[in-house]
C-alpha cells in the first residue's frame, strides 16, 4: 500500500532478498563440492593414508616427533594438525610441532638465507632420524616444501605430503614417502579436505597405537 | 571411534545465515571496517581468516583488512582496537569462554557486527549478530575441515556482495524525526571514566557524558543501558 510513497525500500529490499538466496545456494553448492571431494579423497587415498598412518604410528611408538609446515592457510592446516595430535581430548598425546609457529625464525630465515628454505634449515636444527615431517600445500609445487622434504629425506625423517590439484611436484618426489593428493579443482575446497584428512590420519595413527602393535616409549 | 570427518554432511540451513553473515560483513568492509579474528582454540583458525581476506586465493580480489588477535582475554585485547563500524570474528571458541561472551555484549556498545563461528553448546539468542554453528562432534570441529569452510564461505560469499555496490548500504531502519527523550530508545555504552554522579561512557557514536543519579557509582568497564543522556541500569555480564 505504501510503495508508491517508498518505491526505492521495495525494491533495495527485494533486491538484497535475491542476492541473499543467491548466496545461500552458492554456499551449499560448494558445501556438497566439498563433501564430494573429501569422499572421493578418503576412497582414492585411503591406501596411502593407511599405510602413512602405519608408518607415522611406527615412528610415534619410537618416539619420533612431528613436525608440520606448510603456507599461508595451509601454514594453519599445519598448526591444527599438530595442535590435534597434542591433543584435545583423552587420547594420548602426541609430541607434534609446527614450523610455523615462530615469527623470529621465519622471518630471519626468509631474510637471511630466502624464503625457499625457510622449512629445511629448521628441519636441520631440529629433526632427527625417526621424525616425522608433514607438508601441506594446495598447488604440491611449493618451493619451500619441496627443500623441505629433500631436506628430511636426507636427515632420515619419514615423509608425508598432502598435496592438491593433481599433486604437483610433490606427487612425482622421490624424497616422499606417502603423498596424499586431494584431486580437487579449488583451493578452498582442499584445504578443508586436507584438513579432514589430518583428522583421519589422527585418528588411525591412535587405533594403530591403542591395537597395541606398536606401543609409544 | 567414529569417522566423524566422513560423517560431517552438508551445511543445510546454515546457508541462509552464512549469506546474512556475509552481506552484514560486506557492509562493514565497505564502509571501512575491519575484521577482527578470535581465536581461543590453538588450531591457528583467526591466523586461517587473516590470511584468506588480506591476501585473496583468486587473482583480482580486493585485499580487506583481517587481523588475526589473540593472547590474554578478548576484552582487554579487543578493546583497544575495535572500532566502530568494524567486525568481530569469534572462531573456534566454545560457550562456556565468558571473556568472549563479555567481548560481543560490549561490541554493542563499540559499535562492531558480531559473528560466532562455533560447535557444542550453542549461544544464547543475541549474544553475537550472527550465529553459524554447526553439527557434529564439537570437539573436531575445529579439525576436520568444517570451521574452515564456514569461513572460507564467508570469504566467497562476502566478495560475491561487493559485485552489487547498490546493496552495500544497509536500509535506513527510519526516515522520520525521533525525540531520543520521548521514545524508548536505550543504548548500550561502556563507561570509560566515573566520578560521583556522571560517568564517561563509551558508545558507537564516540564519548558521551552520562548522568549516573539513577543507578549510582560505576566503575570503568561497566556496561549500562544509556536512555536521553542518563544511565538507567547496569547491564549483567558473563561471569
Amino acid at each position: 500500500m505504501t510503495d508508491f510513497l517508498y518505491p526505492f525500500i521495495e525494491e533495495e529490499e527485494h533486491d538484497a532478498a535475491g542476492l541473499l538466496t543467491d548466496l545461500a545456494r552458492s554456499a551449499r553448492a560448494k558445501a556438497e563440492e566439498g563433501d564430494d571431494l573429501r569422499s572421493s579423497t578418503l576412497a582414492t587415498e585411503g591406501d596411502t593414508i593407511r599405510s602413512a598412518a602405519q608408518d607415522m604410528a611406527h615412528r610415534f611408538a619410537r618416539g619420533g616427533t612431528l613436525f608440520a609446515f606448510g603456507n599461508g592457510g595451509s601454514a594453519t592446516d599445519a598448526t591444527a594438525l599438530v595442535s590435534l595430535f597434542r591433543g584435545p581430548s583423552a587420547q594420548l598425546p602426541l609430541r607434534a610441532r609446527s614450523l610455523v609457529a615462530e615469527p623470529a625464525v621465519l622471518t630471519a630465515l626468509g631474510n637471511d638465507v630466502g624464503f625457499e628454505l625457510i622449512f629445511s634449515r629448521q628441519l636441520i636444527a631440529h629433526a632427527r632420524a625417526g621424525d616425522i615431517a608433514v607438508g601441506f600445500s594446495t598447488s604440491g609445487s611449493s618451493q619451500d616444501l619441496i627443500r623441505a622434504f629433500s631436506e628430511a629425506r636426507r636427515l632420515g625423517l619419514l615423509t608425508v605430503g598432502l598435496a592438491g590439484f593433481d599433486g604437483g611436484r610433490m606427487a612425482a618426489s622421490s624424497d616422499i614417502d606417502h603423498c596424499i593428493v586431494v584431486r580437487g579443482a579449488s583451493v578452498h575446497r582442499i584445504q578443508e579436505t586436507q584438513a579432514a584428512v589430518g583428522v583421519v590420519l589422527w585418528q588411525q595413527v591412535h587405533g594403530i597405537l591403542a591395537g597395541g602393535s606398536e606401543r609409544t616409549r | 571411534m567414529a569417522d566423524t570427518a566422513q560423517d560431517a554432511a552438508g551445511i543445510g540451513p546454515l546457508a541462509d545465515d552464512l549469506a546474512v553473515a556475509a552481506l552484514a560483513a560486506a557492509r562493514r568492509f565497505g564502509g571501512g571496517g575491519t575484521m577482527w579474528c578470535w581465536s581461543s582454540g590453538p588450531a591457528g583458525h583467526g591466523h586461517h581468516v587473516a590470511v584468506e581476506f588480506v591476501h585473496p586465493v583468486i587473482v583480482g580480489k580486493r585485499a580487506l583488512p583481517a587481523v588475526v588477535v589473540d593472547g590474554g582475554d578478548a576484552v582487554s585485547v579487543l578493546r583497544p582496537l575495535v572500532r566502530s563500524h568494524d567486525i568481530i570474528l569469534i572462531v573456534d571458541a566454545p560457550w562456556s569462554d565468558s571473556g568472549v561472551r563479555s567481548a560481543l555484549r560490549r561490541a554493542k556498545a563499540w559499535g562492531a557486527l558480531t559473528i560466532w563461528i562455533g560447535a557444542g553448546e550453542r549461544p544464547e539468542p543475541g549474544e553475537a549478530d550472527h550465529v553459524l554453528w554447526v553439527g557434529g562432534d564439537p570437539e573436531l570441529a575445529g579439525y576436520d575441515g568444517r570451521y574452515v569452510l564456514l569461513y572460507h564461505l564467508l570469504w566467497e560469499l562476502t566478495h560475491v556482495c561487493f559485485e552489487h555496490p547498490g546493496l552495500l548500504h544497509p536500509p535506513r531502519d527510519c526516515d522520520g524525526p525521533v525525540c531520543t527523550t520521548c521514545s524508548d530508545e536505550g543504548r548500550l555504552a561502556e563507561v570509560v571514566r566515573a566520578v560521583s554522579m556522571s560517568a564517561t561512557a563509551r558508545t558507537p557514536d564516540g564519548l558521551e557524558e552520562v548522568d549516573t543519579s539513577i543507578c549510582g557509582p560505576l566503575e570503568p568497564g561497566d556496561l549500562i543501558l544509556v536512555h536521553a543522556g542518563t544511565a538507567l541500569t547496569i547491564v549483567d555480564l558473563p561471569a
